[in-house]
């Protein structure tokens, strides 16, 4: 009882805008730079994940981003959003990557998917998450990436223009499309 | 799911979680920023010595393939001795003293000024 008494109630720390955390990165705190990571690397290994469709490529994407935008935190804008900028840089890092890979290949690099993508292993798969997962993987990689920033990232279609350099109806059409595939890929 | 429309699948789209990264990403991603040791040449440097390699190789490479540069080379070090005089016996026996002198002396040891004992005193 003493004991339960003694506790004091959890002090909530005031949390630090993005902008803060860049700001004190860049005088020499790493731990603000490790906190933008604690903050962003689930987001963006999602991302790279969903784009490279590879765990091992995804976290050197995810890697190469966050020491990329290290090394050019002292040109960050003022007044952007770190997410939008560190989800460019990603996915410019994941599109070189892509490119790289069909430079090697000249498949459409179904050896590199995840063994889960297959639409005839999609009918085995009885959990809904790792189904639809499977199914966003068999999208081509231009409709991933949307859906992708849209409902798993949450970004707003501006943003997704911005981080995918699309035009915004561009982005649009993607997200339709991509519904429709997937739609079509979970009903087959 | 329905077929008209897609709000279902926009939920779950919704409630799909995401995927954790590897334990070892966010270790991975400071040792590569934070805690990167800082190179031990600065990049200037870097770059200079980069600039001088590259000036020295293009100068080499073009004297070695100037026309005729073994003939070239070899008059140009005949002229050089001949006109700082090391043909002439005078100059070489100057030269031959200047050096034994300069090796005798550096065979000499001094003893330590009076300084330098009271100080270790």
């Amino acid at each position: 009882m003493g004991l339960a008494l003694a506790v004091e109630p959890p002090v909530t720390a005031p949390v630090l805008e993005d902008q803060a955390l860049i700001a004190a990165a860049l005088q020499g705190h790493g731990d603000a730079f490790g906190e933008l990571v604690t903050r962003y690397e689930r987001a963006v290994y999602n991302l790279a994940l969903r784009t490279l469709r590879d765990r091992t490529e995804a976290e050197d994407a995810a890697q190469e981003a966050f020491f990329k935008a290290y090394r050019a935190l002292a040109s960050f804008r003022p007044g952007a959003k770190f997410s939008t900028w560190i989800f460019t840089i990603c996915y410019r890092g994941c599109c070189d990557r892509l490119a790289k890979r069909k430079r090697l290949s000249s498949d459409e690099l179904p050896d590199r998917a995840d063994p889960s993508a297959g639409p005839a292993l999609l009918a085995e798969q009885n959990d809904e998450a790792v189904r639809l997962r499977a199914a966003i993987d068999t999208l081509p990689e231009k409709y991933r990436a949307v859906i992708t920033l849209y409902h798993l990232q949450g970004m707003q279609y501006e943003e997704i223009a911005s981080v995918l350099n699309l035009p915004l109806g561009t982005v649009k059409t993607h997200l339709f499309r991509a519904k429709e595939q997937l739609r079509k890929v979970l009903t087959t | 799911m329905t077929h008209d429309d897609f709000d279902d699948l926009d939920r779950a789209l919704a409630a799909l979680p995401q995927e954790e990264p590897p334990a070892g990403l966010h270790a991975r991603i400071m040792a590569a920023t934070v805690y990167r040791p800082a190179p031990s040449v600065p990049p200037w440097e870097v770059w200079l010595m980069g600039t001088l390699i590259a000036l020295a190789a293009w100068s080499l490479w073009a004297v070695v393939t100037a026309p005729s540069v073994g003939i070239r080379i070899a008059d140009e070090i005949a002229r050089l001795v001949t006109n700082a005089g090391l043909t002439s016996d005078y100059t070489l026996l100057w030269l031959a003293m200047g050096v034994s002198i300069t090796w005798w002396v550096s065979l000499l040891s001094f003893p330590s000024s009076r300084r330098k004992r009271i100080e270790a005193q």
